[in-house]
């Protein structure tokens, strides 16, 4: 607590330093806190202790130390917790759910984007895809939609893909609100900062882009990566994680600093990354292979081999490799999840000091499972679900429905 | 309005005589990147075009970042740069302006503009990590280079195993030994061929397969001889042995005596063949006609 540094302000300069700007914030934070607090016990004085208590909490929480044991807690969800959404025409390759639970949104190969209602299962609305060559006149997508990011407000949406543009919606009334260009390659991952509408891009130009929603203007690019960036990923601090497919590399950007940290990963493209909490991530790569790192080293901790060793419809183990297609992580938590080819997605749990990864559960899927997110509550995990691989048609599952899954996770009871 | 058209005008002038520049530079390709790469240690600003984004007005922009950031130069003088752009950049209009943002980004344009704190004085950010086990940390700013190692490629050495130093010295005995499974096979394609010119039908087939036939036999006959004398050497060898043994000098294998000893296993075999008349016969005639030379010519 109180780790920031008070600098000398001179009167005449307009613009703040960095450490300026983080004691103004610090002081707001403080000031927010404080309301809080007051109009929780509706008293005059307001105790010092629950204050620094509510701040340590955030501070453990934003450092990542914090990590609620919850996988335990949780049942195999059966088949009857599971509600199939039908509506794309072809595979569903990225979903997003919204902040309050209440609505999902998923992107798919056919360009388009549709609104679902989580709690009641209907389709809401749809952003149609157009056909290739009517970039201009067309408001939406006309080439695969490979990422959507949703603000932590539930204010924006963003999609992008193949087209090399970022869109931003409203996600209520499902409005194009502005188009972002100067990505050269297919944009690959999207994604927030939470609490902030700084918006974070990934393409396969190999670079990463940062948007101020707000104004709608282009901040700056990062560079480092030397192949097409799979994932990217981001939460409360002003970083970015991304993985970088066959070079092998995973790379947290510190966007104040001009800096990145590169972590080398084994040798084979890592296709997917997703923050635990602050200083732990996961990855996925297409050796069937998890692994769960630390900021603090460049090796990872926990590596599971063979993760998803499934078999085919027709029960015949697959000669090549299960690709991981996604992972996600239930925020500042023990619970993980990953998806891949071989009919299931599974629940891992890690352990208490991040030294093993256990399997949980098993929850059968036939298809590809392009996309997975989880609700911040821990009570809803929703897949997109595709008959082929997000990025190509390299196989195709006849068996699977192109479509969303809302999975509920029941807590067992106690 | 009049008045200012010529300032204004000169503004972008300025800028655009800059994009002319790069343009040209831009043209010229190869050659302009190897340039770049010989006058990587120049610090001087004119050789900005390995930056992402041939923009004329990007370029003045790093350019004036970048001689800030050259701790040689005054403060003073930063600002004068500073006053300049922003001169420049008040006379631009308020679309130009925005363009300029969009391509530069909000960031740069803002540190330019308003001035950036932070910048003057800290340069090239070493960054030191705390313990090697920590993951490394660079500049996420610096493009990655279009050429770059994608895969690592073993590269095939080669050996010649003659000329190898690995190989050691030539020793014909191992040499025979480890590769005498080759005879066997030598001696089963020759019966192969000498089946095959049987069956041959075709003249001129037939001729080179004779030939070859003939080849495969000499060579056989050669390698047997060899072995033959090597055998004798060898005989001869343990032999003496027997003689250092009681204690006497041994003796060295003549020529003459090693031609007794062949000439011995010859007629051996010739009787165990029964052409010892033959061969007889033949070795006289020859002498014969040799000694036949040594008579006196007889001129009529």
């Amino acid at each position: 607590e109180g780790e920031r540094k008070a600098e000398v302000v001179t009167s005449s300069d307009e613009e703040e330093t960095a450490q300026e700007k983080k004691l103004r914030l610090a002081k707001e934070y403080l000031a927010n806190l404080e309301q809080e607090e007051a109009e929780k016990r509706e008293e005059d004085d307001i105790h010092r202790d629950i204050i620094s208590h509510r701040l340590k909490q955030d501070l453990l929480e934003q450092s990542g130390k914090v990590q609620k044991l919850v996988a335990d807690g949780y049942e195999q969800p059966s088949l009857d917790d599971i509600i199939v959404l039908r509506g794309h025409q072809l595979s569903v390759t990225c979903v997003v759910i919204s902040p309050d639970k209440r609505h999902v949104f998923s992107g798919s190969k056919d360009c388009s984007i549709i609104k679902w209602d989580a709690v009641e299962g209907k389709r809401l609305h749809t952003i149609p895809g157009g056909r290739k060559g009517t970039e201009d006149t067309h408001t939406g997508h006309t080439d695969h939609v490979f990422c959507l990011a949703m603000s932590s407000d539930g204010k924006f949406l963003a999609s992008g893909g193949k087209n090399k543009f970022v869109l931003l919606w409203n996600p209520d009334t499902c409005q194009l609100i502005h188009r972002f260009n100067g990505h050269r390659g297919a944009i690959s991952g999207l994604a927030f900062r939470i609490g902030s509408h700084q918006l974070f891009s990934a393409s396969h130009d190999r670079s990463i882009k940062i948007w101020n929603v707000d104004e709608l203007a282009y901040i700056e690019t990062l560079f480092g990566h030397s192949d097409a960036i799979t994932g990217i990923d981001s939460l409360f601090r002003d970083r970015a994680i991304t993985s970088g497919g066959r070079d092998a590399s995973i790379r947290i950007w510190k966007v104040v600093e001009e800096s990145q940290l590169v972590f080398n990963g084994d040798p084979g493209s890592i296709d997917c990354i997703a923050f635990i909490n602050e200083s732990n991530f996961i990855s996925g790569t297409d050796n069937n292979s998890i692994s769960i790192w630390s900021l603090m080293k460049k090796k990872p901790l926990v590596t599971v081999k063979n993760a998803h060793h499934g078999q085919d419809q027709n029960g015949n183990s697959s000669t090549q490799t299960n690709w991981i297609t996604c992972v996600a992580a239930l925020h500042n938590t023990d619970l993980v999840a990953s998806g891949s080819r071989d009919g299931c997605i599974k629940l891992w749990k890690i352990s208490k000091n991040y030294t093993v990864l256990q399997p949980l559960y098993s929850i059968p899927m036939v298809g590809f499972v392009n996309s997975l997110a989880f609700s911040p509550d821990g009570q809803v995990l929703v897949a997109g679900i595709g008959q082929e691989h997000k990025l190509g048609r390299w196989w195709r599952i006849k068996e699977a429905k192109n479509g969303i899954r809302i999975i509920k996770l029941k807590r067992k009871d106690v | 309005m009049d008045s200012d058209s010529p300032s204004s005008e000169h503004g972008f002038s300025l800028i655009s005589s800059n994009a002319k520049r790069t343009r040209k530079r831009k043209v010229e390709g190869k050659d302009n990147v190897r340039k770049t790469r010989k006058k990587k240690h120049k610090t001087d600003s004119d050789e900005k075009t390995k930056k992402v984004g041939d923009d004329p007005a990007k370029l003045d922009f790093e350019e004036a970042k970048d001689t800030e950031s050259n701790s040689e130069h005054d403060n003073e003088e930063v600002t004068d740069e500073f006053a300049s752009i922003k001169e420049e950049l008040s006379n631009l209009s308020f679309e130009e302006l925005k363009k300029l943002k969009e391509k530069l980004g909000l960031k740069v344009f803002n540190q330019v503009l308003y001035g950036d704190k932070d910048r003057t004085g800290s340069e090239k950010k070493v960054f030191k990590r705390a313990n090697k086990n920590r993951p490394m940390e660079i500049s996420s700013k610096k493009p990655v280079q279009r050429f770059r190692k994608a895969a690592p490629v073993k590269k095939k050495v080669t050996r010649d195993p003659r000329f190898d130093d690995l190989s050691g010295d030539y020793r014909e005995e191992l040499f025979s030994r480890s590769y005498g499974f080759l005879d066997d096979i030598k001696h089963r394609e020759r019966e192969k061929v000498e089946k095959s010119v049987k069956k041959e039908k075709n003249p001129e087939k037939k001729k080179e397969l004779q030939f070859l036939l003939n080849r495969m036999k000499q060579q056989e006959l050669t390698d047997n001889r060899k072995e033959q004398q090597k055998r004798i050497e060898r005989d001869w060898k343990k032999k003496e042995q027997t003689r250092v043994k009681e204690g006497k000098n041994p003796f060295y294998l003549k020529k003459a005596e090693r031609r007794k000893l062949e000439l011995a296993e010859k007629y051996k075999e010739l009787q165990k063949s029964g052409k010892v008349d033959a061969y007889l016969g033949k070795k006289r005639k020859k002498t014969a006609q040799k000694e036949k030379k040594k008579l006196p010519v007889q001129v009529l």
